[in-house]
């Protein structure tokens, strides 16, 4: 442990002692009796004056208007979009300014602290490592380390108690309302005491500190019964104290003005004694020691807090929407997680920034809120302080220069005094993350597509959720070897022993160096000031949560094998070798170039995924002597959950043999009609399938065979064999007066169409086929390609009708939108998603994880596979605020994020594909969802070519299970996140792949050797059993037809939904599921009189003349039994759950 | 003939329930605990005059289990007198004549929930056996002798005859295109032969088949009255006088204020929602 004196800075936070309350307006006004009546009628009253949705008159609309009226419409339209970003944003400071009310609260508890603040009676002197006066129970709030200093000091009242920062100047926001009181200590007495405490004034300024404490310690005593809670903060001065959950009192204790100069302060000074430091005595006593520039600011920090309000009064005054617009950055801040933490880009930061681009004219001072967090964005996007430093201090002479101060910070922004740099302990990475926040919001601002203000301020974006890849350090302490290792002593003393702020710069400009172009940006989190009770020990830095890092990939290059470096016979060989270690070697390239390189391991993708980590690890190790056990990273751990094989290899294998299918269909002979177009229309064409289909040599004397077709049949005494889907393929034959006009004889002509197709590939290339008159399919490469013939008008055919008046009319019906989401749709969405898939990698993965997680939850049957795919979409189309993700992790969490969080009942989920729809297009989807809400589906998802149906949800889900799959998303969400960033908890992401069970009514158990998907199970099975395969490949053509499609878990369960849809639900997942959970209908168990068409599974109660009908349970759940005799291994019905 | 006197001695146990329909109690075998109802009635529908159901020989069903098949129901009910044939329905009705034509390729599927039966008897006498079964009896659907394929065999067996001989398969389609041309060629015949008048002249028109065969439609009407409106639009001068320009700028402002007051309606909406949280 080191000395962490340093500081003037302790935060006391003095927690209200009624735990019930949250912040929430409502709660406060019954906890706090006083003005509580008026404001609430007040609440009402501007609940009532909501503007009701009126239409306006014929003469409204067209009367004259007033030149006022002319230019606030005028500037709405030229301003923002529409009214509505306008109005947002006003609705949105009136959520986050401070009400009067609270005002006032918050004026009398600052009153009543300030009082006791000013009679703190004078004690008597001490010696400073005298603790016998502090009251029992109390620790001292620091660590007290070197134990020898000498000094002595006494209490006394302060000189003045005044009111600084953001609160007095008017910027102070919801949620988390800080006040800062600046303490100024008696002048003369204060010098005293330090110069009896140190022997030079300027050098570890204990005393304030301690003094700091005695103040808050006097603050135990009865007047105010709230606990006090101690919290050190890294770049501004203070002492908190905390009331109630909704406003922390920091209370800063500072010299008087004039005690230090600022001159002292210069960046390249030394004003910490090495000797001091380590406590061993200096070779040389008058050696100047390394300077110490972030000690030196955050000294600075505590004496300058009143001359920045100083300042920023004067801006505000000139600018009214100076107050605004440093609240909606605030915001924007907050959102990406910003604004609080050591070296944060914080609210002051933000309001110094828009008082410099209006102290510099950069912005105009007639410029509203929104105009000015415009442009404040783009002056982060645009400028990089961490080459061009930017000072708001007038006359430059005699103070440091902006060059010095880029020498010693890697953030330069000066303050108006000129010393001070107010992103002193901001890393560079930090500022750029702020700059790419800033450029992405600008890049969507403008956006009409874009619910810019959703995007912008109201979307909150976790590292977690943000960065593709996230790893974290714990075990904090190994950094202390670290420092040691990277030669960091200066560093460290200037960071008063802070091990993990010192060794934090290094770290991530060893890593920018070693992941180079692999990623568009490293950020990481910022450690939060730690917080503790005054009754305990002050928490040491080991202790501090770990620290996470992100990582935004470049999908291009974030996964090759091979870094190449410089030719070995140029001087930067030596670099790379230093850098990369033992891993650096010498290659010979096939373009004959002899250079350093680096190989990582990794042979598939999803391997390949994680050459990052390996990169990371191992440059920590080599360089920063972190061993690979703290580095927890978070990348790939989602991947076992859908990984049999590897999965996108399959993928890739599957599309190619389509490919090649496809070539040959069209150059087959001898048919009767050519062929216009061969479209995929399966998941597995497309990348997204959850476990693509993988060719398996077949054991045929496993199976029994049907001699006349030449095919493999089940056998009934063995386990079900291996499950081969069919992957669909239409086949469009072209248009010819021959097709007959009538829907059987289209019918018959298209099976004619298969019995053709069949023998041509079976004559022409070998295939084995099976015909039905419905389709072909055809066994290639060990995969089931299922070719379904399909004609252009016939769907139009299904159409026609012939009305009373001898009109030809179209009517739509049910039987033609299903052709044609079979024979048009489905194929389209194949090309297109199978197209995305091509832009952004991780898009398939994604897919499928998705999809095996809807599916554990038993949801597959209500959002279908194409739906699924199509929410994924539009992850990577409309990904704002965020990047399009690039890895399947994040992508993952931000689909369940989306389905948790999507207003789905007030908007529409557009899916721009291809940017095909124009913001008219947008804007007239919306219309059309507002007008027709009711009958669209509660899921509703627009397509370019879909703008009114929403085609894919139709079926489902219904507005219950949509409740239901929002609440399990959320939950699974919040657990897995929790998981992911907590090194302690253990790391098992299955738990949110399993469902609850206990809310269903029956469970129907199913045998595992008739579930043929066994081994796709969340949990791996314990059992296996043969299905049929034996190792070896598959045959490209001719073989055996196999089983295909045969699955007995969907065939029973199509039978069940037949036999008893009407009275129940069943869910069960697709792949490997053992549990059939069935779910009673709210209204299955009413009586309802006789009907001949309404007797399925029911029976009859007579009573009078009268005969009413109830479901038959006891026989349906026998029947559950009966109908999947040998595949049903128990019925459990769970009585607790429901009553007859 | 021997199950009638049986049934005939227990007639005063069978259950009738209001509505007309006798309680035939069902089970799947033997040693199952529970049984399903079946509900049976003599057909009697009005309007019908299919003879595939002969009113006073024709047994109507209700709630027949997903595992009986026709032929089992055959089975069952051959128990009061001779089953001339059995059809099974998704819902009571009558059948489409087209649907029976079709090879068994091309016949929509059957759902494989319960369904409703008609079972025609060769005497009448069958249905009134049927109707005086007695409550306390139960059919068996399953027996030693004929048992009946459920679960894993039944999918099985399906499987089986899902495959099919491709030239049964082209036999079938020939045989329909043979009848759909024949029907189409007739039709034709009888067109030409309609168009000759009384004086034997025939209207010579321009298409062989498109214009005459298909009558005028709805789309084609429509499509003519968008074109007018285009062109109607076309022709239109635009902010040409200093009215036309006025009256622009009025609209325009007129819109600016529509959307204000949308605008304004949607946000109090959203407020209502509480919005405008931001975290």
């Amino acid at each position: 442990c080191k000395k962490r004196r340093t500081r003037l800075s302790q935060d006391a936070h003095v927690e209200n002692s009624d735990p019930s309350s949250h912040g929430e307006e409502e709660e406060d006004e019954e906890e706090l009796p006083t003005p509580s009546k008026a404001t609430k009628t007040e609440d009402h009253a501007s609940e009532e004056s909501v503007p009701r949705p009126q239409k306006l008159s014929k003469g409204e609309l067209y009367k004259p208007p007033t030149a006022e009226e002319l230019h606030q419409l005028k500037e709405a339209e030229s301003l923002f979009h529409c009214n509505l970003l306008k109005m947002q944003m006003e609705e949105l400071l009136k959520e986050v300014v401070l009400s009067e009310r609270r005002k006032r609260l918050v004026d009398s508890f600052i009153m009543k602290i300030k009082a006791l603040l000013q009679n703190v009676p004078q004690t008597r002197e001490v010696e400073l490592n005298d603790h016998s006066w502090i009251s029992e129970g109390v620790k001292v709030p620091f660590l007290w380390v070197p134990k020898t200093t000498k000094g002595k000091f006494h209490m006394a009242p302060p000189a003045s108690v005044s009111l600084v920062g953001s609160y007095p100047l008017g910027t102070c926001t919801k949620p988390s309302v800080s006040v800062d009181l600046s303490v100024i200590m008696p002048p003369v007495r204060q010098d005293a005491s330090l110069s009896q405490g140190t022997p030079s004034r300027t050098r570890t300024p204990d005393p304030p500190e301690s003094r700091t404490r005695s103040n808050l310690l006097c603050h135990r005593a009865p007047p105010i019964p709230e606990t006090v809670v101690f919290k050190e903060n890294c770049n501004a001065a203070g002492a908190g104290l905390m009331y109630s959950n909704s406003l922390t009192v920091k209370i800063h204790v500072y010299p008087p003005p004039g005690f230090f100069k600022p001159s002292l302060f210069h960046p390249k000074r030394n004003n910490v004694r090495t000797h001091w430091y380590t406590g061993l005595e200096a070779p040389q006593p008058d050696a100047v020691g390394p300077p110490t520039p972030h000690y030196n600011s955050s000294l600075l920090g505590d004496v300058l807090p009143k001359a920045h309000l100083q300042f920023l009064s004067a801006i505000s005054a000139q600018c009214s929407a100076f107050g605004e617009a440093v609240a909606l950055l605030k915001v924007w801040l907050r959102q990406r997680q910003l604004d609080r933490g050591a070296g944060c880009f914080s609210g002051f930061v933000g309001s110094m920034l828009v008082a410099y681009l209006l102290s510099s004219h950069r912005v105009s001072n007639s410029m509203t809120a929104y105009q000015l967090l415009r442009n404040s964005l783009h002056f982060l996007a645009s400028t990089d302080l961490t080459k061009n430093g930017i000072t708001l201090a007038k006359n430059p002479d005699s103070k440091p220069t902006l060059h010095e101060f880029h020498s010693t910070f890697q953030v330069v922004f000066v303050d108006p005094s000129g010393y001070l740099n107010l992103c002193a302990d901001m890393t560079a990475n930090t500022y750029k993350q702020v700059q790419n926040e800033a450029s992405l919001s600008l890049q969507f601002w403008d956006d009409p597509t874009v619910d810019g203000f959703q995007a912008l301020l109201m979307t909150p974006k976790p590292l977690i959720r943000t960065c593709d890849h996230v790893f974290q350090l714990h075990g904090l302490v190994k950094l202390q070897a670290s420092c040691k290792k990277l030669n960091l002593l200066g560093e460290l003393m200037d960071h008063g022993g802070d091990y993990v702020l010192t060794a934090l710069p290094f770290i991530l400009s060893l890593l920018q160096l070693g992941l180079g172009k692999r990623i568009h940006l490293l950020t990481h989190s910022l450690t939060a000031d730690p917080e503790w009770s005054v009754d305990s020990e002050p928490p040491k830095h080991k202790d501090q949560t770990p620290l996470s890092f992100g990582l935004l990939l470049n999908p291009e290059h974030s996964s090759s094998v091979l870094e190449r470096g410089p030719p070995a016979d140029s001087p930067e060989a030596a670099e790379f070798r230093q850098l990369w270690g033992p891993r650096a070697e010498l290659r010979r390239f096939q373009d004959g170039a002899i250079t350093e390189a680096v190989l990582w391991g990794g042979s598939s993708a999803c391997q390949k995924r994680l050459v990052p980590r390996e990169i990371i690890t191992h440059l920590l190790q080599l360089h920063a002597d972190i061993p690979e056990s703290c580095v927890r990273y978070v990348g790939g751990l989602f991947d076992d959950v859908i990984k049999i094989g590897t999965g996108e290899e399959e993928s890739l294998k599957v599309v190619q043999s389509f490919d090649d299918l496809s070539r040959k269909l069209w150059q087959l002979e001898d048919l009767p009609l050519s062929i216009t177009s061969v479209q995929a229309a399966h998941p597995a064409l497309r990348y997204t399938q959850v476990f693509p289909p993988v060719p398996q040599k077949l054991d045929y004397s496993f199976f029994e065979q049907d001699k006349q077709s030449r095919a493999l049949v089940p056998h009934k005494d063995k386990p079900c064999p291996v499950f081969i889907p069919p992957l669909q393929v239409i086949c469009h034959m072209e248009g010819s007066g021959k097709w007959p006009h009538e829907r059987l004889a289209i019918r018959h002509v298209k099976a004619a169409f298969h019995i053709r197709l069949g023998e041509l590939l079976r004559k022409q290339h070998m295939y084995t086929c099976s015909t039905t008159p419905t389709h072909v399919d055809v066994y290639k490469d060990g995969l089931i390609f299922r070719i379904q013939v399909a004609y252009h008008r016939e769907p139009q055919v299904l159409r026609e009708s012939i009305g009373p008046d001898g009109l030809l009319r179209y009517r739509d019906n049910e039987e033609a939108q299903a052709l044609e989401m079979e024979t048009l749709h489905r194929p389209y969405l194949t090309s297109t998603l199978h197209g995305l898939q091509q832009q952004h990698p991780s898009f398939g993965v994604t897919c499928r994880l998705a999809k095996r997680w809807l599916a554990a939850q038993l949801f597959s049957d209500e959002v279908d596979e194409d739906a699924a795919d199509l929410l994924v979409a539009s992850l990577f189309l409309q990904p704002v605020p965020f990047t399009p993700p690039s890895s399947p992790q994040v992508g993952f969490l931000r689909f369940l994020h989306l389905l948790s969080s999507f207003d789905w009942k007030n908007c529409p989920l557009v899916v721009n594909f291809n940017s095909q729809l124009t913001a008219s297009d947008y804007v007239e989807i919306k219309n059309n969802f507002i007008a027709s809400r009711e009958s669209l589906p509660v899921m509703f998802i627009a397509t370019p070519k879909d703008k009114k149906v929403s085609i894919w949800t139709k079926q489902g889900p219904s507005v219950q299970m949509l409740q239901r799959l929002i609440v399990v998303a959320s939950e699974s969400l919040r657990v897995l996140e929790a998981q992911l960033l907590d090194p302690s908890q253990n790391q098992d992401v299955r738990v949110a792949l399993r469902p609850p069970l206990d809310m269903y009514d029956v469970l129907i158990h199913l045998n595992p050797k008739y579930v043929p998907l066994l081994d796709q199970a969340v949990d791996p099975p314990h059992i296996t059993f043969s299905r049929g395969t034996v190792p070896g490949s598959a045959p490209s053509t001719r073989g055996l037809l196999p089983v295909i499609d045969f699955n007995p878990v969907s065939l029973y369960l199509a039978e069940l939904r037949d036999a008893f849809g009407h009275l129940a639900l069943f869910f069960c997942d697709p792949y490997g599921g053992t549990v059939i959970a069935v779910l009673w209908k709210p209204q299955a168990f009413k009586a309802q009189p006789f009907k001949t068409s309404q007797m399925s599974a029911r029976c009859v109660e007579v009573s009078g003349d009268e005969a009413h009908s109830l479901p038959n349970v006891e026989a349906i759940l026998e029947d559950f039994r009966i109908m999947g005799d040998a595949l049903v291994r128990k019925v459990e019905p769970r009585m607790e759950n429901w009553v007859v | 003939m021997k199950m009638a006197p049986s049934a005939k001695k227990h007639a005063e146990q069978s259950w009738v329930i209001p509505g007309g329909f006798t309680v035939l109690p069902l089970k799947y075998s033997s040693d199952s605990v529970s049984q399903h109802s079946l509900y049976v009635k003599e057909h009697r529908v009005r309007a019908e005059k299919t003879t595939s159901r002969p009113l006073d020989r024709t047994l109507f069903v209700l709630n027949i289990p997903p595992y009986c098949s026709e032929e089992i129901i055959k089975d069952l009910f051959s128990t009061f007198g001779k089953v001339q044939s059995v059809e099974l329905r998704e819902k009571p009705g009558t059948t489409e004549s087209s649907d029976l034509k079709l090879s068994k390729y091309f016949r929509p599927a059957l759902t494989k929930g319960f369904s409703v039966g008609y079972v025609v008897f060769t005497s009448p006498s069958g249905v009134k056996a049927a109707k005086s079964h007695p409550r306390d009896i139960p059919l068996i659907v399953s027996t030693e002798n004929h048992p009946v394929k459920v679960g894993i065999q039944k999918w099985i067996q399906q499987y089986r005859q899902s495959l099919i001989n491709p030239e049964k398969l082209q036999a079938a389609v020939d045989t329909f295109m043979q009848g759909y041309d024949q029907k189409k060629e007739e039709e034709s015949e009888r067109q030409k032969e309609a168009e000759e008048d009384d004086e034997g002249w025939v209207k010579v028109t321009r298409g062989v088949r498109g214009s005459k065969a298909r009558p005028h439609s709805e789309m084609a009407n429509q499509r003519a009255l968008q074109k007018e409106d285009k062109k109607r639009k076309r022709k239109e001068l635009l902010n040409f006088y200093t009215w036309q320009h006025r009256q622009t700028q009025r609209e325009h402002i007129a819109e600016l204020r529509r959307k204000f007051e949308e605008d304004k309606q949607r946000i109090a909406v959203l407020r209502a929602q509480r919005k405008f949280r931001p975290y």
